[in-house]
């Protein structure tokens, strides 16, 4: 009886190991793309213990735990709960005129019934996806700078508005640039989720709308739209989901010290107090700071998933 | 219904010309095209503006003050400067390289991991789940400096392709698509003999060509984007990809007539011209392939949004 169970119990492991001993390319495929998120995602988290750490040169496992001294510290650094504000401001202003811009275009490029114009137009709108944060804030500084077109047009509208000329660096202009300069680059790309689903609408129920008499607003409103407020609704999830994502890229390519009491999120406010300014500043506060931003980041997502998942779009975790 | 009229084309796209598409030109077309239109030159005015800025004289320049529908007079010495400058030919090798490098390593990457999750393997759900997991939670900025630190990757060309392996959307994509292929193809080519291996290069990439083109293109303007690692990790100037010698030149334009030839003068072409030059120079590569290539970027961005 014993012994039968005992091998009972250890054939499936037997088999198991079968399996295993067919599948050994597939663990060999998988090796080297194991590694890969090993080294480069889990060791980096192994290296979260700094935010509990006073960092000394000999390494991570090295340093002394400091009993949440970073945490504490956080919440009094004068700079740290502003960039967190501003993170928070940044992106409800990109969900509130960035989110809609997208659907708006899709829905007019949908209206366009000359295909190669439409084409011509959509190279247009998704071309500057493609370049970086890098390229288009130098053309941005050049645009809106002193010696720039801008200043010159508004000058011609508005006498004497170039003569303090200071939009780059302006407080209260600097978040409109940011919502404003994101439309420009990524509202095209948006477009084209929004116009894949626009296309799998059935063409049936336009040619029945027709036939019924339906006008071009009308067909807008009462099929085109429904046919993609779920996709809106699962977009709008993913967009809130990282919210406390406030474009690194973006905003570090364009702003300088005067606009960071307006600009500064925190992804920045780590940068630059890691690498940029000397302050000394422990590097377990900053690992803090990351891991503060990851979790709620995390939390988010979580959500963000869920509530995709109810929608019924299928997700991925 | 409507009448149908049906066309295939050289690709084997049908084409549907339905007879009550054909509508008369009304006030509401007139008004669409033209905002669209407006749009469009919001979106390209400022590339062409910057092409004006780098191609007139600086007395122009100024006396415009930027502001030009057409160059009043054109002259090529920006861009003969910036030729001149070795750090935009470091950048454009050092980006060429990464580019090349690093899309192959993220395609091999990629497909191989893409192939394993489509298998049954034991484990295969833990192993899937550690890696989803990666996408929602990371160790943030300062673990992952001193990660590459110690592997003694700083100012290395690998401190910039190595920590960009595998995006997991185009990973998990391009595994339901391996997914979605018949299996019988495979279990022939398994009767025969062939290892996992041989039947991932002879059976499954070549009916996904088109597919692993699209996500080949998008790897390959993600590296040759590049400019956050090198930004952290490389401090020779000799190892900049070309973004980030965009981003010097654009921040301080006097650093580049330091790097120019020994003994020459620096010309007498304003900052801003220079600098124009150098965003056109950086950003031609993809502004003249972009049009002709548009098409396979589209279409990879649809098979993200809309799973079968």
């Amino acid at each position: 009886m014993t012994a039968r169970s005992v091998k009972a119990g250890r054939r499936p492991f037997k088999k198991t190991l079968r399996v295993m001993w067919d599948y050994r390319w597939i663990y060999l495929m998988l090796l080297p793309c194991m590694a890969f998120f090993i080294i480069f995602k889990y060791v980096p988290m192994y290296g979260i213990q700094l935010a509990f750490k006073d960092y000394v040169i000999k390494g991570i496992a090295a340093s002394p735990w400091n009993n949440f001294e970073h945490f504490k510290y956080m919440m009094t650094e004068p700079e740290f709960l502003p960039a967190l504000r501003n993170t928070l401001i940044i992106s409800f202003y990109r969900i509130l005129f960035g989110f809609p811009f997208p659907i708006l275009l899709a829905i007019m490029i949908n209206e366009v019934y000359m295909p190669r114009y439409k084409r011509v137009l959509q190279t247009i709108y998704t071309f500057p996806h493609f370049l970086t944060w890098v390229v288009m804030a130098g053309i941005m500084l050049n645009l809106l700078g002193s010696t720039g077109m801008v200043r010159k047009v508004a000058e011609i509208f508005v006498p004497g508005i170039g003569d303090n000329w200071n939009l780059l660096y302006n407080k209260a202009a600097f978040r409109s640039l940011l919502v404003i300069s994101d439309i420009w680059k990524e509202a095209g790309w948006g477009t084209i989720i929004y116009l894949a689903a626009i296309a799998g609408i059935d063409q049936s129920l336009y040619e029945a709308a027709t036939i019924d008499g339906c006008n071009r607003w009308q067909k807008i409103w009462y099929i085109t739209l429904p046919g993609i407020v779920n996709m809106i609704a699962i977009q709008f999830v993913l967009r809130v989901g990282a919210v406390m994502e406030g474009g690194f890229d973006q905003i570090f390519n364009l702003y300088k010290p005067p606009v960071y009491e307006t600009g500064d999120i925190i992804d920045t406010y780590i940068y630059r107090l890691s690498f940029v300014e000397n302050t000394g500043v422990d590097m377990g506060f900053t690992t803090a700071v990351g891991l503060f931003k990851n979790v709620i980041n995390f939390i988010l997502l979580m959500v963000a998933n869920f509530v995709t998942k109810a929608l019924g779009q299928e997700t991925v975790l | 219904m409507a009448e149908v009229h049906a066309r295939v084309d050289k690709h084997g796209n049908v084409h549907i010309a339905k007879k009550n598409r054909i509508r008369r030109f009304g006030v509401a077309d007139f008004v669409l095209l033209a905002l669209l239109t407006l749009l469009g030159l919001i979106i390209l005015y400022p590339f062409y503006n910057a092409i004006l800025v780098s191609l007139v004289p600086n007395t122009v320049y100024l006396r415009y003050q930027g502001l030009m529908l057409w160059p009043p007079e054109v002259t090529l010495e920006a861009y003969s400067f910036t030729f001149q400058s070795s750090l935009i030919w470091y950048g454009f090798k050092n980006s060429f390289l990464i580019t090349v490098i690093g899309t192959v390593y993220n395609m091999v990457l990629t497909i191989l991991c893409a192939y394993a999750l489509t298998k049954p393997i034991p484990g295969g759900k833990v192993i899937r789940f550690l890696i989803v997991f990666t996408m929602y939670f990371s160790g943030g900025l300062i673990p992952f400096y001193l990660l590459i630190r110690d592997l003694g990757l700083i100012d290395t060309l690998w401190s910039m392709i190595l920590p960009t392996g595998i995006n997991i959307m185009y990973m998990l994509i391009i595994s339901n698509y391996f997914k979605s292929l018949p299996p019988a193809l495979e279990e022939s080519a398994k009767i025969d003999g062939a290892t996992d291996l041989r039947i991932l290069w002879s059976v499954i990439l070549p009916l996904s060509l088109p597919l692993l083109a699209t996500f080949t293109l998008y790897y390959a303007v993600e590296r040759w984007n590049e400019w956050y690692n090198a930004m952290l990790f490389v401090k020779n100037v000799e190892n900049w990809p070309l973004q980030n010698v965009l981003r010097t030149i654009i921040n301080d334009v006097n650093m580049m007539a330091t790097q120019n030839i020994p003994g020459q003068a620096k010309p007498d072409i304003k900052g801003d011209a220079i600098k124009m030059s150098s965003i056109i120079i950086g950003m031609a590569p993809i502004m003249c392939l972009y049009p002709f290539l548009q098409r396979y970027f589209l279409s990879g961005m649809t098979l993200g949004a809309v799973k079968e």
